[in-house]
């Protein structure tokens, strides 16, 4: 818990640290709610056939679609974003020094990504609510409580395959903005998969995002019970229980291979 | 084991004879490069290190000496369990260290020259609490352990402005502040005095000197490229270059062994010496003698000697012979940079 504490302690004092850019970072969650209000209020408030299945209203479809895909953007983004910055910055050399084992470190260093991330989605779903007119009413809280942490285990797994990899390939943003575009448009973030083309959405059911939207649309904006969840929270946690070892076999192998080779602060 | 934030030995080790056990053993240590190829280059490999061995008693400082790139800094990573070697072993107190990974990193100390490895934002004091929760330090014993190390270092006046405004000397404290966090039975210096100026320098070796007193039983490497430094500091030397061992012995037996000036030069302080009365003689192996007047009746004698003759006797036995009396007689040694270079080179020479 104290090791813990002191990631998130030394994560959230470097991001307060930069004033200007955290005040902004701040202000970009608003202008984003103004983004997804003013394209619900393009499409109308009324209901579409195509959103039926999740109440039929755009802008708490969108809502959500961007809340929940905020979340596993930084699940994707935090483990890299941290390997390289270590490995730029020589610390990553000092951390491994430490007796404390690899997955613990992983984890510890994305805290405070993730409280930041969490405080947004509550944010976002809050002024959705109270502004927006967005009707949670229904809302299995529970449900989507549950559909949460397996999203983001899910999502922390490939986030730290991720890692693994930009440890090896040292710069990988081109991949990972042509996987978060790919990831947009079959994952049924800004439109339901269902309108894709049949053969797209058979890529798109092996897309976890797919199924944590799906999941967590149904739950917070129906209200859906618990028993016709259990298939969606069956698919994350296959895809969680493959991922997330996954994701740490791989993270250990690339830094054996980096002991092997000496690249730990090549970048 | 940690208590109080000071790594014990295992139980196991304590019923041993801690003198049979080196507190640090290498053995055999290779390391090769493998490049990848890319595109259209080749693929390579580079050697950094072969067949080092060596081993340090608790309570021995260990100089590693040697030019720029001749492996120090890979051979303390190797220890230090941040890279693997191609082959051989390091054990710490009898324990292999790749089997015992985590035990080894809470025995180990890494003080690196290298000042960016820490988190420019954060203050001297906040980077230091974090690795100390980091290493598993107990929080008490942290804040203690933190507030004497910067107090030592002379760093407890900037401990609360942000790292990126230390100079290059307060980062180098702050590496050193950081290694020594654990009070580690292995202390690994990677050229800890690199980017300071000679007032830092100092302080900084005469409190590594101070440490052996301090913390006896630590088993220290100081890997360095200053030789006044390693003639201070270390008990035993090993010279790298290019990967090898070139040599390894005390200051002494290196001096030894590897002054290849055929003269010795002696300064010799005597009284009621006439002028004129000592003078060279080559073949008796009395190369020159130069006369520096001094106070009073005294004066004091430079004598050039060749190395295998009698010629400091001969002119110990002139003076002497002309009534004055000998004082002091001091030989200088050859300077020790000079007997590395000649180390260096000769090994140069040897080499296809």
């Amino acid at each position: 818990m104290r090791l813990a504490w002191a990631f998130f302690k030394r994560d959230a004092l470097t991001a307060i640290s930069y004033r200007i850019s955290f005040a902004v970072q701040l202000l970009g969650n608003f202008l984003i709610l103004g983004l997804i209000y003013f394209i619900g209020k393009t499409l109308g408030s009324g209901p579409l056939p195509a959103l039926e299945p999740y109440g039929g209203n755009f802008l708490a479809f969108l809502l959500i679609g961007i809340a929940l895909t905020d979340c596993t953007g930084v699940s994707l983004l935090t483990f890299a974003r941290e390997i390289r910055e270590g490995q730029l910055t020589g610390t990553l050399e000092a951390t491994l020094l430490s007796p404390v084992r690899l997955p613990a470190i992983l984890i510890c260093t994305s805290l405070w990504s993730y409280f930041f991330s969490a405080i947004r989605f509550v944010l976002y779903l809050g002024i959705g609510a109270v502004l927006y007119g967005v009707n949670l009413q229904h809302a299995n809280v529970p449900a989507a409580a549950i559909l949460f942490i397996l999203t983001i285990l899910c999502f922390m797994g490939i986030g730290i395959l991720w890692a693994a990899i930009v440890m090896v390939v040292k710069r990988g943003d081109t991949i990972i903005t042509t996987l978060g575009y790919t990831v947009l448009l079959l994952g049924g973030v800004l439109f339901p998969s269902a309108v894709l083309p049949s053969w797209l959405q058979k890529l798109a059911a092996l897309v976890p995002l797919k199924h944590a939207l799906d999941g967590m649309r149904l739950a917070l904006l129906v209200g859906t019970p618990f028993s016709e969840l259990n298939g969606i929270m069956l698919k994350l946690g296959i895809f969680t229980a493959v991922l997330l070892p996954a994701g740490f076999v791989a993270f250990h192998i690339a830094v054996q291979m980096a002991k092997q080779n000496g690249s730990l602060t090549e970048f | 084991m940690t208590v109080g934030g000071r790594i014990e030995l295992p139980s196991r080790e304590h019923q041993q004879d801690r003198k049979t056990i080196p507190g640090l053993l290498v053995e055999q240590v290779s390391k090769i490069y493998f490049r990848r190829r890319y595109w259209l280059g080749r693929a390579s490999e580079m050697e950094a290190l072969r067949d080092i061995s060596f081993s340090v008693l608790p309570g021995e400082t260990l100089g590693l000496l040697g030019p720029n790139g001749a492996g120090k800094t890979t051979l303390l990573k190797i220890i230090s369990t941040l890279l693997y070697p191609t082959a051989g072993r390091v054990e710490f107190f009898g324990r292999s260290v790749y089997e015992n990974t985590a035990w080894a990193r809470k025995m180990t100390g890494l003080i690196t020259c290298d000042e960016r490895s820490f988190y420019a934002r954060l203050t001297g004091r906040q980077n230091l609490g974090f690795f100390a929760c980091l290493f598993g330090l107990p929080k008490k014993t942290s804040n203690q352990r933190i507030s004497e190390l910067l107090e030592t270092l002379g760093l407890t006046e900037s401990a609360d402005r942000p790292y990126q405004s230390y100079s290059s000397g307060m980062r180098q404290k702050m590496a050193i502040a950081r290694g020594l966090l654990r009070e580690p039975r292995i202390a690994l210096y990677d050229e800890p005095t690199r980017s300071l100026d000679p007032l830092s320098a100092r302080n900084i070796r005469s409190w590594i000197q101070n440490n052996r007193y301090r913390w006896p039983e630590q088993v220290r490497i100081l890997a360095t490229n200053q030789l006044v430094e390693a003639e201070m500091l270390c008990d035993r030397i090993l010279v790298l270059n290019r990967g090898l061992v070139i040599a390894h012995g005390t200051v002494r037996q290196i001096r030894e062994r590897w002054d290849k000036r055929d003269y010795a030069i002696h300064r010799i302080s005597c009284c009621n010496l006439q002028p004129g009365r000592v003078v060279a003689a080559p073949e008796r192996g009395l190369i020159s003698v130069d006369h520096e007047p001094s106070e009073q009746d005294c004066s004091l004698l430079k004598m050039c000697t060749r190395k295998s003759s009698d010629g400091l006797s001969f002119g110990l036995s002139a003076i002497l012979d002309s009534g004055a009396s000998v004082l002091r007689c001091q030989t200088d040694e050859a300077p020790f940079d000079e007997v590395f270079c000649s180390l260096l080179m000769s090994e140069a020479g040897d080499r296809p």
